[in-house]
């Protein structure tokens, strides 16, 4: 009985005390826009006063900014975009735009920059072509890009200099990396405290180094390819990469790194790694402070320059409304989001390379790390998008790659069976999909 | 032959003092097992960044860092999320109490048409993931206009939403009450409701009190209906404001533990001091006997 | 004559007030509840990439799983191993715990607390953890039991590393969590008529009598409630997989829920997840009658007296 009385009174309390959220909108129209720095988020402050400058600027619109951490916002988008009770502006994915251009859920971008009659309009030359194309569907842009990831080889100087090595030392080729990996590479009482390279760590994936060879997953006609003795001499490569230390020896140091969610370059375990662009916030963040560098990862003899990026795309939702008007102040918002200026501060706010290039060259101006991210970000390439295997790079290829590194099956083994997975997956889906 | 009287090995007084050391040896030696968790969370939340780094070489923290417990915070709005979780705590906890307890008493002790085939339907209801009821659940919302109120959240529990675990359980402890107690009621001229409240209900107190614990614990800890179903970051609770606050990029674990274990501290408190009630609880006298 | 009329008023008054005490729920369960499970149901009918509208195909998914697709017979399978090891593991600690719990020694309010503990501690906290603890090589598991592995000179076991252990490491982390239902125990324990404990005392029964003859069949309609649940939430098991081993090595712990979440989430087949969880509620919704019919049999029913 005490118990109900103390709930009651609790609640009674409580809603007495929770005052109803007021309107800050008034008469203008309300834009929502989902992006993923929450309250309660190092870039929520950075973020809104972007969003307040936009509101101030003009009476028409007032954009209202919701932040949710980047692990749920995909839940939240997905949902509401399935309702169709998506927000007028949101950020998601670049490589697979086409499948939201496709079901008609997003607004036609080059039809909004074709009745543009302002003098401000949409810069599409700022932005690389490469991520255009993947927001491109049928010929007309339905995203544009917003950021933009890169994978580089991070090297630890301090490392390299007790090793009596410099920057001029740094590996530009496969071989290269094995050499001087094995320099850095310490066992104590038969456990690895510390290892120059491993293939499998960081950021680094298979189709990554698969793209240096020339080769890929799938054919131009989406079928998967792993068949070729090239795809095993690449995978053959990374398994044995390290292979002087046994299979316990490697995954003992392997997990000891994963605990805590560490990254091993940052507690310096490894001397080198092949990491995204974000660990150089991360590594700032956690106010480590040894010397490091980065370069374009060592390229294979005969294989090109290219990584592995991606980026994040912002998209207009049409929820089939008709609300033109909320549709025209979204366009403005979403100039304003994509202009040199604001791009620029959204990099200061999120620690993220933004998609539009001068307003990049000059936020990395006097930044010797950032510069040579940027220029990575150039030879960048998205992954293709699968409509059979929208995970392929994940979960369908990932339980195989690990049973080819732990041993459990061959190279040729885990790429056969990987391959036959696809093809089953192919089948099931031309099954339902006329 | 003389007959020797066997004089116990040990007498009882004694029985029961080893008895007692072995107990408080297992018990100490089985708490550390499931207090471990806790102590290492607790560990890391105290630590600096750079201690972190060092990863499992160094256990325990050197400098405690206890003003990681306020950044969380003062990160976020404390106390409007603090407001926003009692009341959609509280609302749940009375709605299900309420839905579940009826429920209960008509699945154990009144019969009616039909009662075992929705016996066999209020089980089922569990067995279908949630996951897959998500968006099909979400879009009703959508239609009768019930996104962006706090409504999807306490409304179900009103009605026994999310509570079939409960009333199977309170099923189970009313079925456990002798029908004796009911029929010689009935005959004193006592209806149902009065059977219901004046009987049943005070007399499955441990099982009331556990089902307000759980509800208490499961709607105070949920992140994911908040985070999907409300819309107005107004009406954010504790868990999910913490959770945006924990899932930052930059991998720091010290605050992520922080947050964890504030979340959790309410849930510790109340499992606490309800456990209590269970032995206080009620005398027993003798209804079989 | 009159005794007859007030037995069938009775008995249409008892009908009249099941249904009045059962209608919050029935309510909640129409209104609210069948809109989504009817659409979940078509859905499971229809390729649903949840961002054009569905599109029907009939018994096309069902007909996928069940003849081309590997990893329905596989997770299938390792959640069955799952179900049938974890349920009765579970019981005997969840009891045990509380029959150790439910003495009158000073502080046991918190031991109580201390074994609730996991229960309260985020997953995340507990799974990096606990691959810590497991881990072959420098885990305390393996540092505690280094003396029975000379003792019967084996290899150190490589708990969720190999595929012959990973479901049974898995199933023991579970166990840490046994102080949910043993809350549930501790509460059905308080129920127990101390006069039957005297009694059985005067007769000169000690506690393992006791605990045979009264506490143990007294409990039944709890255990018995867990052992239900047990079967609902075993079968639905998957966060534990998906945070600790993603589903391997070599898919063994890859389970049927997990499964369901990757077809909708990494391949966004709505459709065919839905169809999978419905193949999951008969599986379950059989297993449930059956244990069901059981109840008669195993279960102590106050009323029943």
């Amino acid at each position: 009985m005490k118990k109900m009385m103390l709930l009651v009174m609790i609640l009674i309390t409580s809603m007495t005390l929770i005052a109803c959220g007021g309107d800050e909108a008034g008469d203008k129209i309300t834009i929502d826009f989902w992006h993923m720095s929450p309250v309660g988020s190092t870039s929520f402050s950075g973020m809104r006063s972007i969003i307040n400058d936009f509101n101030e600027s003009q009476d028409t619109y007032f954009v209202r900014g919701t932040g949710f951490s980047f692990w749920d916002y995909w839940d939240k988008i997905n949902v509401a975009v399935a309702s169709r009770t998506a927000p007028d502006i949101g950020l998601s994915t670049i490589d697979d735009v086409e499948a939201r251009a496709r079901s008609g859920v997003l607004y036609n971008i080059s039809d909004l920059m074709a009745s543009d009659t302002t003098d401000a309009p949409l810069e599409v030359d700022e932005f690389r072509q490469s991520q255009l194309d993947f927001a491109t569907y049928q010929g007309d842009l339905y995203a544009m890009p917003f950021s933009a990831t890169t994978r580089v080889l991070y090297y630890n100087l301090d490392m390299f200099a007790e090793e009596g090595l410099t920057e001029a030392d740094v590996p530009e080729t496969w071989d290269e990396l094995k050499t001087i990996a094995k320099k850095f590479d310490v066992v104590e009482d038969g456990q690895l405290t510390r290892i120059g390279f491993d293939p499998t760590y960081g950021n680094a994936t298979y189709h990554g180094w698969l793209w240096q060879n020339n080769l890929d997953f799938f054919d131009e006609n989406k079928l998967p390819t792993l068949n070729t003795q090239a795809h095993i001499d690449v995978l053959e490569w990374i398994m044995n990469f390290n292979s002087e230390y046994t299979r316990t020896q490697l995954t003992t140091f392997g997990e000891g790194n994963q605990l805590l969610g560490i990254n091993p370059f940052a507690s310096q375990r490894v001397a080198m790694i092949v990491e995204v662009d974000g660990l150089y916030q991360i590594i700032k963040d956690a106010g480590a402070t040894f010397n490091y560098g980065v370069a374009p990862i060592p390229i294979p003899e005969g294989g090109r320059r290219v990584n592995w990026g991606s980026g994040f795309s912002i998209e207009m939702y049409d929820n089939g409304k008709g609300e033109d008007e909320q549709r025209d102040g979204s366009f403005l918002f979403y100039k304003y989001l994509l202009s040199k200026d604001v791009q620029i501060r959204l990099a200061e706010v999120n620690g993220w390379i933004m998609s539009h290039i001068s307003a990049m060259e000059e936020y990395v101006e006097g930044n010797p790390i950032l510069e040579k991210l940027l220029a990575e970000v150039d030879y960048a390439v998205d992954k293709v998008y699968i409509p059979y295997a929208p995970s392929w790079h994940g979960n369908d290829w990932q339980p195989y790659y690990t049973e080819a590194l732990s041993g459990t099956k061959t190279a040729a083994e885990a790429l056969e069976a990987a391959r036959l997975n696809y093809l089953q997956k192919k089948q099931n889906y031309d099954a339902v999909n006329p | 032959m003389t007959e020797t009287v066997k004089k116990p090995w040990l007498n009882k007084r004694q029985k029961d003092l080893i008895k007692k050391i072995l107990l408080h040896t297992v018990l100490i030696f089985l708490s550390f097992g499931f207090m471990f968790p806790f102590l290492w969370m607790l560990f890391t939340a105290l630590k600096t960044p750079a201690e972190l780094l060092m990863g499992t070489d160094q256990f325990f923290p050197k400098d405690p860092q206890w003003t990681n417990f306020v950044t969380a915070v003062q990160s976020i709005p404390f106390l409007m999320y603090l407001k926003n979780s009692l009341f959609i705590t509280g609302m749940v906890m009375l709605g299900t109490l309420f839905s579940a307890t009826t429920a209960a008493y008509a699945f154990a002790k009144l019969n009616w048409k039909g009662r075992d085939k929705w016996f066999i339907i209020m089980l089922s209801t569990m067995m279908i993931p949630i996951q897959v009821i998500l968006i099909p659940t979400y879009i009703m919302y959508a239609r009768i206009g019930w996104l962006g109120t706090r409504l999807p959240l306490i409304v179900p529990a009103f009605f026994g939403g999310g509570s079939a675990f409960y009333i199977f359980l309170l099923r189970q402890f009313f079925k456990g009450i002798p029908r004796e107690l009911s029929e010689s009621a009935i005959i004193d001229g006592a209806n149902h409701f009065q059977i219901f409240w004046r009987i049943m209900l005070p007399l499955c107190k441990p099982a009331i009190i556990t089902v307000a614990l759980f509800t208490f614990m499961g709607t105070w800890n949920d992140y994911f209906g908040p985070l999907i179903f409300l819309s107005n970051p107004d009406h954010w609770t504790l868990a999910l404001g913490l959770r945006a606050f924990q899932m930052q990029f930059g991998g720091r674990f010290d605050l992520m533990m922080a947050a964890a274990i504030l979340i959790m501290l309410p849930s510790l408190v109340i499992f606490f001091f309800t456990q209590k009630s269970f032995i206080e609880g009620i005398t027993f006298t003798g209804i079989k006997g | 004559m009159a005794k007859t009329i007030s037995m069938q008023k009775l008995k249409r008054q008892e009908n009249m007030m099941g249904y009045l005490f059962a209608s919050p729920w029935l309510l909640g369960l129409i209104v609210l509840g069948l809109f989504p499970i009817i659409a979940s149901f078509y859905i499971s009918f229809t390729n649903y990439d949840m961002i054009s509208s569905p599109n029907f195909v009939g018994f096309a998914n069902y007909q996928i799983l069940f003849t081309n697709d590997d990893l329905f017979w596989k997770s299938l399978g390792n959640t069955f191993y799952h179900v049938a090891i974890a349920i009765p593991l579970g019981i005997v600690v969840g009891v045990s715990l509380a029959l150790l719990l439910n003495n009158k020694i000073k502080g046991m309010s918190i031991y109580r607390t201390l074994f609730y503990l996991p229960n309260v501690v985020s997953i995340v906290a507990m799974t990096l953890l606990w691959l810590w603890l497991f881990q072959p090589n420098f885990g305390i598991v393996n540092e505690i039991l280094a003396p029975l592995y000379k003792l019967f000179n084996m290899e150190p076991l490589r708990w969720h590393q190999a595929v012959e252990t990973s479901k049974i490491t898995l199933i023991i982390m579970g166990l840490w969590s046994a102080g949910g239902s043993m809350v549930i125990y501790l509460a059905q324990m308080q129920d127990i008529p101390t006069s039957l404990y005297e009694s059985a005392e005067i007769d000169g029964a000690n506690w393992i009598k006791k605990t045979i003859y009264i506490t143990l069949p007294l409990m039944t309609p709890s255990i018995f409630f867990n052992f239900i649940m047990g079967i609902i939430g075993g079968f639905q098991v998957f966060t534990i997989a998906y945070i600790m081993t993603s589903g391997g090595p070599s898919r063994s712990t890859y389970y049927y829920a997990y499964y369901m979440f990757d077809k909708m989430i990494a391949d966004q087949a709505m459709g065919m997840a839905s169809a999978m969880a419905w193949i999951l509620l008969v599986i379950v919704l059989i297993f449930t009658m059956i244990a069901l019919r059981l109840n008669k049999y195993v279960v102590y029913l106050g009323e029943e007296a």
